[in-house]
């Protein structure tokens, strides 16, 4: 568990993420809204039946860019406190992949924050999702994060 | 030079191990490292308009000069959430 600034929450973690301590977590006395984005393990994945999945993270750059999100909304919108959860390794259909809870004075702010949150969390934080079925395993289709120009001091890409 | 390569996701089963490293040249830039790599695992050059490439957990444009003791990581399409 790590605070930053703020006190927002961002975890990574291999066990079952405990919403209802986020929630808590976010929730303060000068708050009128929390709105919560719980993503979840679906059955199938294009109509194949899912069995499982496993994630995988390039941790500490993940952690980074999770924080840099929770940063971000505290710029963008009207908003208190901020929480972002992702787990990794097996997670079984029905089980929480990412959690997310924003706390605001007013629900506006709050729903699209939490909006933006999880958008740009599936853009730009290195996490990969591999779908296992019954007859085979894939990494599933992704996003390619966006990267910054190449500043003068580098030489052109050979 | 000696700098440290990480591959993630279906990189690193292109590219046969999740961490490796190797010697580079002083000068040489992220695009050279990664052709380092394919040369030697040709199923990774296919997928290069795919990768994004990170230097010390920021991303990173292909043209970075590389630094002693960087870190580089080589990024499939993230599927995060």
């Amino acid at each position: 568990m790590t605070l930053s600034a703020h006190d927002d929450l961002i975890l990574l973690v291999r066990e079952p993420i405990g919403a209802g301590a986020l929630v808590k977590h976010v929730r303060l006395a000068d708050d009128g809204a929390v709105v919560t984005f719980d993503g979840c393990v679906r059955n199938q994945s294009h109509g194949r039946k899912t069995l499982y999945l496993e994630y995988e993270a390039y941790e500490s750059m993940a952690f980074e860019k999770m924080r840099e999100i929770a940063a971000s909304l505290h710029t963008l919108f009207a908003i208190d406190s901020v929480a972002i959860a992702h787990r990794l390794g097996r997670l079984e259909i029905g089980e929480t992949s990412v959690f997310i809870a924003v706390s605001a004075p007013h629900r506006k702010a709050a729903f699209e924050a939490c909006r933006h949150a999880i958008d740009t969390l599936k853009k730009t934080v290195p996490i990969w999702k591999k779908e296992f079925f019954e007859d085979g395993a894939v990494w599933a289709d992704g996003e390619l994060p966006p990267v910054p120009a190449a500043t003068p001091a580098a030489k052109p890409a050979s | 030079m000696h700098t440290r390569v990480l591959f993630f996701g279906k990189l690193k089963e292109l590219a046969g191990g999740a961490e490796q490293s190797i010697e580079i040249g002083s000068g040489a830039t992220i695009a050279d490292l990664f052709e380092r790599f394919a040369n030697q695992a040709p199923a990774l050059a296919s997928f290069r308009s795919s990768v994004v490439a990170s230097r010390n957990q920021e991303f990173a444009p292909w043209s970075t000069v590389l630094e002693p003791g960087d870190e580089i990581a080589f990024l499939p399409p993230v599927s995060g959430g």
